[in-house]
C-alpha cells in the first residue's frame, strides 16, 4: 500500500473515532427528558401554574414500567419529564394529580408538608399539613425540593379501585388525589435539584433505585430563571 | 458453527473440513465468527433468560431481567470464545486427533492480528493496542467528569449519568489497567528476557487477551443500561439495588479477573520452567522479577475478587442475600472480599511501573542497577505485605476499631519496601551518564510524580488523617498520583523504548519531547490542586460543590484538556508514524545489554536460533571487562545437559 493511501486510511480511522466518540456524547450522554418552562400570565406577574401527575407506570419510553411524572406543557399537552423552569421571585402554584397507591411511610417526619404557602397543601380541597399515612391510602411519594426547603407529602389513592390508573399517562375519570401548594421560587437564579424520598422503585431492594435514581421519573430539576 | 473438528489441523491452520472456502475460514474461528455467534449467544442466554425469569414480580416491577442478561452475557462470552476458534484445540483433542500450535512466523498480516493467535509477541501487539483503546476511552470518561465540574451549578450531565460516567472511568481504569504493563510487554518481552522460545502455556496466553475484549464492551455497553451507581468498588445495597448496568460491572470485571488469572499463571510457569540455561535468579531482569512477583500477587488475590463478584451476581439474579444487611447477610461481606484482592491490585499496577522503570534507567544511565538485591527484595515486601493492608479501605465504615492499628501499622510498614524500590531508582541515576531521551524522561518523571502520591499515602495510613480525607478529592489526587503518575508513565516511556523491538521503527525524539513535557506539566496541574480541592471538603462522586471551589476546580478542569490534548498529540503521531512515515530503527538502538534486544529486528519468530547460554547480567554497564551477557549460539557441548 502506498504512503499516500496509508494516510488517507488513517485520516478516515481518526474522523470514524471522532463520529463515534461524538455520537456517544450527543446521541446518548447528553439526552434528557424535554424541559417545561412555566411563565407568568400578563394578569399575574409574579405567579406561576405547573399541572403534573404521577403515575405508578409511565407506560413509555424505555422503563415503562417504571413510576414516574408526567409535566403539561404550554399547549396542554402532558410530557414524560421532571425537568421544569420557573422565573426567579415567583409563586410556583403545582398542580398535581397523584394516580398511584400510597402506603405507611417508614419514617412519619416526611408525611409533614413544609415550605408551602402557609406549610399546607390542598388534597381535593382539604387543607392539609401533616399526612397520616397509617390512615387512608398512606402517603404515595413526595416532592422534596430541599434547596428551596419544600418537602410537600402526596396523599396516595386505592390501589384496589376499579378505575385505579395500571399505566400512564393517565386522564382525571380514573382514580386520582387533585393536590395543590404554591411555593416561593427565591431570589437567585439556580437549578434546585428536586426528588422523591418515599422509596417507591418496586422490584428495587428496599425501594431505592430504577426510577429513585434518575431523571425523568423520580428525581429532576427545577431551574430558577430570570 | 466454529468449532473445527478435523483431526489433522490445529488451531488456526487450514484443514480439511469439506464445505466451501468461506465455511472452512468461518469454521477455523476468526474475529468475525466470534462476533456473530457471541451476538447469537447474547440472544439465546436473554430469551432463555426470560423463560425462566420473566414471571418473577420483581422483573415484571422493575422491568429489568438479571437473569436474562447474566445468561446472554455467559452464552455471549462461551459463544465469542467458539467463534474465536478457542475450543478447536479441545475437541480435537477429546475426538482422538493431533493438534499441533499453529506455525509462527516472520511477518504477520494485520488481519492476523485480529486473530486467536498463539504466538508471544502477537498476544503482546494485541494487548498493547487493546490497553491503550481501553486507557483513552477512560479518559475520555475523565475529560466528561471534567467537564461537569466546571461548574457548580451549571450542569452538562444529569446527575445520574455523572455517576455512570464516574463509575465507568474509576472501573475501566482500574479494572483493565491491571494487564497495562504485564499484557503487551510481559507477553512480548519475558521469553526474549529469559532465553526461551516461548511462553509455557500459549492457549492460555491467547485467552487471556481475548477476555478483556468482551470485558471491555460488557463495561462499556453500562452506560447505555443505566451504569452502575455503585462505582468501581461496588458496595451493596448499591450494588444490588442497581439496574443491569450492575450486571454489566460485575461480569465483565468477572471476565477481566479469568484475565488476569490466565496470564499469570502463564507467566509464573514460563518464568520457573523456561529460562535459559545460565540464567540464574540473579541474572533476571529486573521486569521479568516484577512480572513474577505480579503474577504470584494476582494468582493469590484474583480469586477472591471472583468469589465476592460470584457473590454479588448470586444476590441480584438468584435473589439471595449474602450482601444484604437486612436479610441475613453481610455488606461487609463484599468490603472485605473486594478490597482484600483490591488493596494488592493496587500493586498490581504500581510493582509493573517500577519494574519496567528500573529496567529502563540503567540503560540510560549506564550504571548497573543500583543495590539489585534490594529492588528484588522491595518487589516482593510489597507483594507480601499487599496482603495484609486491605482493612485501611475501611477505616471509616464502621469497622471494629481494635484493628484499626493494626492496618494502619501494616499499611505504614509498605512504605518500608516501596522506598527500597524508589531508592534503588534513585540510586542508580546517582554520578550516571544521563541520556535524556524521551524514555529516559518518563521514567525520571515517575519517581518525581511517585513521590506525591508516596508521600500523601503514608499520611492516608493514618486513621485520624483518613478519618478527615476519606472519600475527598485528597484521597482521588494521592491514588491519581501513583496509579497515573507513576504507571501510565512508565508505559509511555516503554512504548518509546520497546517501539523498535515491537514494530522495527523509532518513534521522533522531538515529538516524543513535546509528548512528554506537556504531559508530564499538564498532569502535575491537573492533580495537584486536587490535594488542596480535598482538603477543603470537596468529597468525590458529587457533581456540584461548595462555590468557593470553583476556580480551582476551573483550574483542573482546563489542565485536563491540556492533558488530553497532549495524549491525543500522541495517538495521531504514534500511530501516524506506525503507519505512515514508518521511521526505520537501527537494531538495538538504545546500546542495551538486555537479552531481547540481542536477537535483532524484526524479532526472528522463534526468537533464537538456538536455546542461549547466560553468561552474564544485563545492567553490566560501565564495566568495560564484562562480556556479552548471552551466547546466542552455543554449541551443544558448552550447554550441557540443560537443553
Amino acid at each position: 500500500m502506498s504512503k499516500g493511501a496509508r494516510a488517507g486510511l488513517v485520516l478516515v480511522a481518526f474522523a470514524a473515532a471522532i463520529g463515534l466518540i461524538l455520537f456517544g456524547i450527543f446521541g446518548y450522554l447528553r439526552t434528557s427528558p424535554p424541559v417545561v418552562s412555566a411563565v407568568p400570565a400578563a394578569t399575574q406577574p409574579n405567579t406561576v401554574n405547573v399541572t403534573m401527575q404521577v403515575d405508578g407506570a409511565v407506560g413509555v419510553g424505555p422503563h415503562p414500567t417504571w413510576v414516574g411524572y408526567w409535566i403539561q406543557g404550554a399547549n396542554g399537552q402532558y410530557k414524560q419529564t421532571t425537568l421544569f423552569t420557573v422565573p426567579v421571585n415567583t409563586y410556583v402554584h403545582v398542580k398535581l394529580y397523584e394516580y398511584d397507591s400510597g402506603g405507611a411511610l417508614r419514617n412519619p417526619y416526611w408525611g409533614k408538608e413544609i415550605g408551602t404557602v402557609g406549610n399546607a397543601i390542598t388534597v381535593n380541597g382539604q387543607s392539609v399539613s401533616l399526612v397520616n399515612s397509617y390512615a387512608g391510602n398512606g402517603v404515595a411519594h413526595n416532592f422534596d425540593v430541599p434547596g428551596l426547603g419544600v418537602n410537600v407529602a402526596l396523599p396516595g389513592v386505592n390501589g384496589e379501585a376499579k378505575n385505579f390508573c395500571e399505566v400512564g399517562p393517565c386522564n382525571p375519570s380514573e382514580a386520582h388525589n387533585l393536590i395543590e401548594f404554591t411555593f416561593y421560587s427565591g431570589k437567585t437564579v439556580h437549578n434546585y435539584r428536586w426528588q422523591c424520598f418515599i422509596p417507591c422503585g418496586l422490584g428495587y431492594l428496599n425501594g431505592n433505585g430504577g426510577p429513585m435514581q434518575s431523571i425523568g421519573y423520580m428525581a429532576g430539576f427545577v431551574e430558577v430563571v430570570k | 458453527m466454529a468449532i473445527d473438528m478435523s483431526q489433522s489441523t490445529g488451531v488456526g491452520q487450514s484443514g480439511g473440513a469439506g464445505g466451501s472456502t468461506a465455511v472452512r475460514w468461518f469454521a477455523r474461528g476468526n474475529i468475525v465468527s466470534a462476533t456473530i455467534l457471541g451476538a447469537g449467544g447474547w440472544f439465546f442466554g436473554h430469551w432463555w433468560g426470560n423463560v425462566i425469569a420473566g414471571h418473577y414480580a420483581s422483573v415484571q416491577n422493575s422491568g429489568t431481567n438479571d437473569v436474562s442478561w447474566l445468561l446472554g452475557a455467559i452464552f455471549a462470552t462461551v459463544a465469542w470464545f467458539i467463534g474465536l476458534g478457542a475450543l478447536n484445540h479441545p475437541i480435537a483433542k477429546l475426538w482422538g486427533g493431533e493438534a499441533p500450535m499453529p506455525e509462527k512466523k516472520d511477518k504477520y498480516s494485520l488481519w492476523e492480528y485480529f486473530s486467536y493467535s498463539t504466538d508471544h509477541k502477537v498476544v503482546g501487539i494485541q494487548y498493547l493496542f487493546a490497553m491503550l483503546l481501553y486507557f483513552f476511552v477512560g479518559g475520555l470518561l475523565a475529560l466528561g467528569i471534567r467537564t461537569e465540574l466546571l461548574s457548580p451549578t451549571y450542569h452538562i450531565w444529569g446527575p445520574d449519568t455523572y455517576i455512570e460516567i464516574v463509575g465507568e472511568h474509576g472501573t475501566m481504569m482500574m479494572m483493565m489497567m491491571t494487564s497495562v504493563i504485564m499484557g503487551p510487554f510481559g507477553n512480548f518481552l519475558i521469553p526474549l528476557m529469559i532465553g526461551s522460545k516461548r511462553m509455557a502455556f500459549p492457549r492460555l496466553e491467547a485467552v487471556s487477551f481475548w477476555f478483556t475484549v468482551p470485558a471491555f464492551f460488557f463495561l462499556l455497553s453500562a452506560l447505555w443500561q443505566g451504569g452502575f451507581q455503585s462505582g468501581w468498588t461496588g458496595y451493596a445495597p448499591l450494588s444490588i439495588q442497581g439496574g443491569v448496568g450492575q450486571d454489566a460491572y460485575l461480569f465483565s470485571f468477572s471476565l477481566m479477573a479469568m484475565s488476569m488469572l490466565a496470564a499469570s499463571t502463564n507467566m509464573v510457569a514460563t518464568i520457573i520452567n523456561f529460562r535459559a540455561p545460565g540464567m540464574r535468579w540473579s541474572r533476571l531482569s529486573i521486569l521479568t522479577w516484577g512480572m513474577i512477583t505480579t503474577a504470584f500477587t494476582m494468582i493469590l488475590s484474583v480469586p477472591v475478587l471472583i468469589d465476592g463478584l460470584y457473590v454479588m451476581g448470586m444476590d441480584r439474579a438468584a435473589q439471595t442475600s449474602m450482601l444484604y444487611g437486612q436479610h441475613g447477610g453481610s455488606p461487609f461481606l463484599w468490603e472485605n472480599l473486594f478490597w482484600f484482592f483490591g488493596h494488592p491490585e493496587v500493586y498490581l499496577l504500581a510493582l509493573p511501573g517500577f519494574a519496567m522503570t528500573t529496567e529502563i534507567l540503567p540503560v540510560f544511565a549506564r550504571k548497573p542497577i543500583f543495590a539489585f538485591k534490594t529492588s528484588v527484595a522491595g518487589m516482593i515486601g510489597v507483594a507480601t505485605l499487599s496482603f495484609f493492608v486491605w482493612q485501611h479501605h475501611l477505616f471509616a465504615s464502621g469497622m471494629n476499631p481494635d484493628m484499626r492499628p493494626l492496618f494502619m501499622l501494616s499499611t505504614e510498614l509498605i512504605s518500608i519496601p516501596t522506598g527500597f524500590l524508589y531508592l534503588v531508582g534513585m540510586g542508580t541515576v546517582w554520578r550516571g551518564r544521563l541520556r535524556f531521551n524521551v524514555p529516559m524522561l518518563f521514567m525520571l518523571a515517575v519517581f518525581f510524580n511517585f513521590l506525591w502520591g508516596g508521600i500523601t499515602g503514608v499520611y492516608n495510613s493514618d486513621v485520624p488523617v483518613d478519618a478527615l480525607v476519606h472519600g475527598s478529592f485528597f484521597v482521588m489526587a494521592h491514588f491519581h498520583f501513583t496509579i497515573m503518575g507513576q504507571l501510565m508513565f512508565a508505559v509511555f516511556g516503554a512504548i518509546y523504548y520497546y517501539t523498535p523491538l515491537l514494530f522495527g521503527i523509532k518513534l521522533s525524539e522531538k515529538l516524543g519531547k513535546i509528548h512528554f513535557w506537556t504531559m508530564f506539566v499538564f498532569f502535575n496541574s491537573t492533580f495537584l490542586p486536587l490535594f488542596i480541592v480535598g482538603w477543603l471538603g470537596q468529597p468525590r462522586r458529587v457533581f456540584e460543590y461548595a462555590a468557593r471551589l470553583q476556580t480551582l476546580n476551573q483550574w483542573v478542569s482546563i489542565s485536563a484538556y491540556g492533558l488530553g490534548l497532549s495524549l491525543a498529540f500522541f495517538v495521531v503521531t504514534f500511530i501516524w508514524q506506525l503507519v505512515v512515515t514508518r521511521p526505520k530503527s537501527e537494531p538495538n538502538p538504545w546500546d542495551s545489554r538486555g537479552l531481547e534486544w540481542q536477537v535483532g529486528i524484526p524479532v526472528p519468530k522463534d526468537n533464537f536460533e538456538r536455546i542461549p547460554v547466560i553468561l552474564s547480567s544485563p545492567y553490566e554497564y560501565g564495566n568495560p571487562n564484562a562480556g556479552p551477557m548471552a551466547d546466542l549460539t552455543p554449541s551443544i557441548s558448552s550447554v550441557g545437559s540443560d537443553v
